[in-house]
């Protein structure tokens, strides 16, 4: 997989530009602070998930004073150029056309082009709470297979669906004072309804979430070895919230769910926990590496976890995603850049870039960005 | 902004289901061109259909009087109920030509978002129907996403001790889709795959 040509319009400060990266290899894209580097990359992106991987609104990706922006590319896949483009509106709507030809749903332009981002909130998949790395298994899980999505978002509404019928059986009991605390049989039997949904979607996808990380683990490891030389191994391990089916939990759990209308077991409460173990430490025990290791180790780990991801798609689906880099060397020191560049996995990767590249670091092609313009690429 | 009757019918229009304002708007200033009599026409569509169509009182299809056309037909099989979620719903099965029995309209499925619980729902009556009808088999025909599921699943359970036969129509509809979108061969093949349900 390889992004060919680039093209935005109207897309944040940009009025028109066109990119065109190397076709193997590193593409650097260097310029100033707020001059629109990580921009680019963001559009890359959006064409590959319909998402901001800077979690920006949709508005926001709109130049000001204008009703739409366009971004399209020229992606080789399997052999075979195919023209992807979106136009996305103010208001948040989307045009989507695959080799110019309209297509209603998003489904028939994800998968057409994928990339994997590092960027610096990565830091929060081992410094910010579980939900960060829920959604990091999630992602990867949906990239080794599109119809991950849909057991996704049923887990979610069949959660918001379980939840709203809490909040309505407590206020009921509520209203009940000092009668019975008994459920009506209505609300228990639709109660155990949502419960059955819930195990069968819940279990599956807890199941999912465990073989991807015994599968990640090894490839996680490696990476943080490259990355932090001899300094210590990485272990993962997913961590549900009950023990034993889940339906039983859940049973177990009725009463206090009730009484706080949340539901407290599921894979919404899961945490996939990381440690940093060895290393010449002194204490060999795993330490959770949320709260013991050190900066630049908890930069690794973020960066490792990311490589890992993409190393494992990369095998599992035959192709390789697209590697985005954005600005990651501001968090690393000049050790880690350089293993992070010598630890690159083959394919196509563009990284952007404020400062110097570390020394002795030959990209494949070098592009300059001056406040809202790409300036002519030229190869190193 | 605009003359009050104006306004008026943008706000009625924009009640409808999937028209936006924009719409709305575009739709009334149509109309307003539009010849009287071809406008009146609209309306008295509006009118006579709310004046003369009902819900049968059996089955809770759309009907002209007290019964729909399907139990007003004795040729169809009264010993067999299909259950789905909205009048909409019987069309997209007709059309397969693959049933020949009766049906009952829930108007709706059980959400609890939308506050749509079993008795939001016309529950109650399949329950008395299936007394009094000598019904000895019930199709579960909403929508295969996730609140359809969940109602078949609910009502898989509640007939459960009638000791009737309870099936759901097998896969192969699109997931998280709606049954009106179906195409009948699809449906048509998801009606004769049907499986006793999970309960
Ligand atoms: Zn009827």
């Amino acid at each position: 997989m390889r992004l060919i040509r680039l093209w935005v319009g109207n897309y944040r400060n940009y009025e028109s530009a066109e990119l065109e990266p190397a076709p193997e290899g590193l593409t650097v894209i260097e310029g100033a602070n707020g001059d629109g580097k990580t921009n680019l990359l963001e559009a890359v992106a959006y064409l590959a998930t319909l998402s901001s991987f800077r979690g920006a609104p949709v508005d926001a990706l709109v130049r000001h004073g204008v009703e739409r922006a366009v971004v399209r590319a020229e992606v080789e896949r399997e052999g075979r150029s195919v023209l992807l483009e979106v136009e996305i509106h103010a208001g948040g709507r989307h045009r989507m056309m695959v080799n110019r030809q309209p297509v209603r749903r998003a489904r028939d332009l994800l998968g057409a082009l994928r990339v994997s981002v590092f960027s610096p909130d990565d830091l929060s998949m081992v410094k910010g709470g579980p939900g960060e790395r829920r959604q990091y298994l999630d992602e990867v899980l949906v990239a080794l297979r599109p119809a991950n999505e849909a057991l996704r978002a049923d887990v979610e509404r069949i959660l918001r669906q379980r939840n709203a019928l809490l909040k309505q059986a407590q206020a009921r009991l509520a209203e009940r004072k000092r009668g019975s605390d008994q459920l009506s049989p209505d609300v228990a039997s639709t109660l155990d309804v949502w419960d059955a949904k819930l195990s069968d979607a819940g279990e599956m996808l807890a199941d999912a979430r465990e073989d991807l990380v015994m599968a990640l683990e090894p490839q996680v490891t490696k990476a943080y070895g490259q990355l932090a030389t001899g300094k210590g191994d990485v272990t993962l391990a997913y961590q549900r919230s009950w023990r034993g089916p889940l339906s039983d939990a859940l049973a177990t759990a009725r009463d206090e769910d009730l009484r706080r209308a949340v539901t407290t077991a599921g894979p919404h409460r899961d945490e996939l926990s990381l440690a940093i173990t060895g290393g010449g430490r002194e204490v060999p025990v795993p330490l959770p590496a949320r709260t013991h290791a050190s900066q630049g180790e908890q930069r690794s780990l973020a960066l490792a976890l990311r490589l890992g991801a993409h190393v494992l798609i990369t095998e599992s689906t035959g192709s390789s995603p697209v590697l985005l880099l954005d600005d990651v060397f501001s968090e690393l020191d000049a050790a880690r850049s350089s293993a992070l560049l010598a630890s690159l996995p083959l394919g196509q990767a563009l990284l952007t870039t404020a400062g110097s590249a570390p020394a002795g670091f030959s990209p494949a092609r070098t592009v300059s960005v001056r406040a809202g313009r790409v300036e002519a690429g030229r190869a190193s | 902004m605009y003359a009050s009757a104006v306004q008026d019918l943008i706000d009625e229009l924009g009640r409808l289901p999937g028209v936006g304002p924009k719409s709305a708007q575009r739709i009334a200033f149509h109309l307003l061109k539009l010849p009287t009599e071809d406008a009146l026409r609209l309306a008295r569509a509006i009118s006579e259909m709310k004046a003369r169509i009902s819900f049968c009182r059996r089955c809770f299809n759309v009907a002209e009087g007290e019964a729909c056309q399907i139990c007003l037909d004795d040729r169809r099989d009264a010993s067999v109920v299909c259950v789905v979620e909205e009048p909409r719903d019987i069309v997209a099965v007709e059309k397969t030509q693959e049933y020949r029995g009766r049906y009952h309209v829930l108007q709706g499925a059980i959400s609890p978002i939308e506050g749509i619980g079993p008795e939001q729902l016309r529950v109650r009556e399949l329950l008395a129907r299936v007394q009094a009808e000598g019904i000895t088999e019930i199709i579960l025909c909403t929508n295969p996403n996730i609140e359809g599921e969940a109602t078949a699943m609910y009502l898989a359970r509640l007939l459960a001790p009638a000791g009737l036969k309870v099936t759901r129509i097998a896969s192969g509809l699109p997931v998280g889709g709606d049954l009106e979108y179906a195409d009948e061969l699809t449906l048509g093949r998801a009606l004769q795959g049907r499986r006793d349900v999970e309960s």
